[in-house]
């Protein structure tokens, strides 16, 4: 489904405790990062967590399925970003 | 104003006139109260499904601090049970912005940026103060009423922004809220002066000054000069630390839980 107007998905990563990993727990579709974080925080709230960060969907690299959900992330032939 | 009952006593609020402590924590409690039932209309309906899932949090939130400021009365001689589901519309001490339900969504923009924020400025001057309760348990909800803030700037930056009637929708809210709403959180009477006096709270300046600081930026996205707006003391009712008039009835059936009262379980 895709966000509505003017929104982007944010991935939303998080952990339960210092020195765990931080694994992929959802997603949240917002119009900024300032909005995301309050979305996330707010969603995600089932767990007391140690630590959450979002990341925008677009700045998602694939690294070994060029032809996964990612794909349009992967960088052009020449593209130095 | 008297000195603040003994703890251990069961007082209702409408048994007299509450000492200057007694009347700021009912005035914080109340406003809490209220709000958490205006962000809880918007919990369906808000422009998106996260909005929504923000909305219902923020009221939990709103509703948990007041259940804890109403739990500070028992230190001063009240039943909080009796406060908290016994009292008429006209003895709510809420901020009047608070009185009808929120229009529309520029509405409930505007009462996160100035009621929700000024609530949270008279927060931190209380967690400042010498009692002990408020030092101890407030700090936790402002944690929480970051993401308020956060929250409110955001959506009211968003449509400050987009121009057009969302501009003037949210200004014209934002404007309305205002005057009642400094009032409330700086009377400028007899009573505020006494907490001030007992160290209960910060001085009056400080906390224009914090105002200042937290509604300042937000409000000028929408070409508000907050320095400019005058709090509304018209009619003030010196007891209940606001201007005249009650929150809807429907909003206190809610708040006092009268559907539920054969099922109270406390």
């Amino acid at each position: 489904m895709s966000p509505p107007l003017g929104e982007s998905v944010y991935e939303v990563f998080a952990r339960k405790s210092r020195g765990d990993p931080l694994r992929h727990i959802g997603y949240v579709d917002a119009p900024g990062v300032e909005l995301a974080r309050v979305y996330a925080w707010k969603t995600y709230d089932e767990e007391n967590w140690f630590e959450m960060c979002v990341v925008p969907r677009g700045a998602v690299i694939p690294v070994n399925r060029p032809e996964g959900p990612w794909a349009r992330n992967l960088p052009k032939e020449g593209d130095e970003r | 104003m008297g000195a603040e009952p003994a703890e251990g006593g069961g007082r209702a609020v409408t048994d007299s006139v509450p000492p200057p402590l007694s009347r700021h924590i009912l005035t914080l409690a109340d406003t809490k109260r209220l709000l958490g039932i205006r962000y809880s209309d918007w919990i369906l309906g808000s422009p998106s499904i996260e909005t929504g899932i923000a909305a219902s949090s923020m009221a939990q939130d709103e509703w948990g601090h007041a259940r804890l400021l109403y739990a500070m009365l028992k230190k001063l001689g009240y039943d909080p049970f009796v406060v908290e589901h016994t009292r008429p519309a006209d003895r709510y001490y809420s901020a009047p912005a608070l009185d009808r339900p929120f229009a529309d969504w520029a509405d409930f923009t505007a009462a996160v940026v100035v009621v929700d924020g000024a609530l949270a400025v008279a927060l931190e001057s209380f967690a400042a103060g010498n009692f002990a309760l408020a030092r101890t348990r407030v700090p936790k909800m402002l944690a929480e009423e970051e993401y308020h803030r956060q929250f409110g700037s955001a959506w009211f930056a968003r449509l400050a922004e987009a121009g057009g009637v969302a501009e003037a929708r949210v200004s014209e809210a934002a404007m309305a809220m205002l005057p009642s709403t400094l009032a409330w959180l700086l009377p400028g009477d007899d009573v505020y002066d006494d907490l001030v006096a007992e160290e209960r709270v910060r001085p009056a300046e400080q906390v224009r000054e914090r105002c200042r600081d937290r509604l300042a930026a937000t409000l000028a996205r929408a070409g508000i000069t907050l320095a400019d707006i005058e709090p509304a003391r018209d009619g003030w009712d010196a007891e209940r630390r606001r201007g005249p008039g009650a929150p809807g009835e429907e909003a206190v059936e809610r708040a006092r839980g009268d559907r539920n009262r054969d099922l109270f379980v406390e």
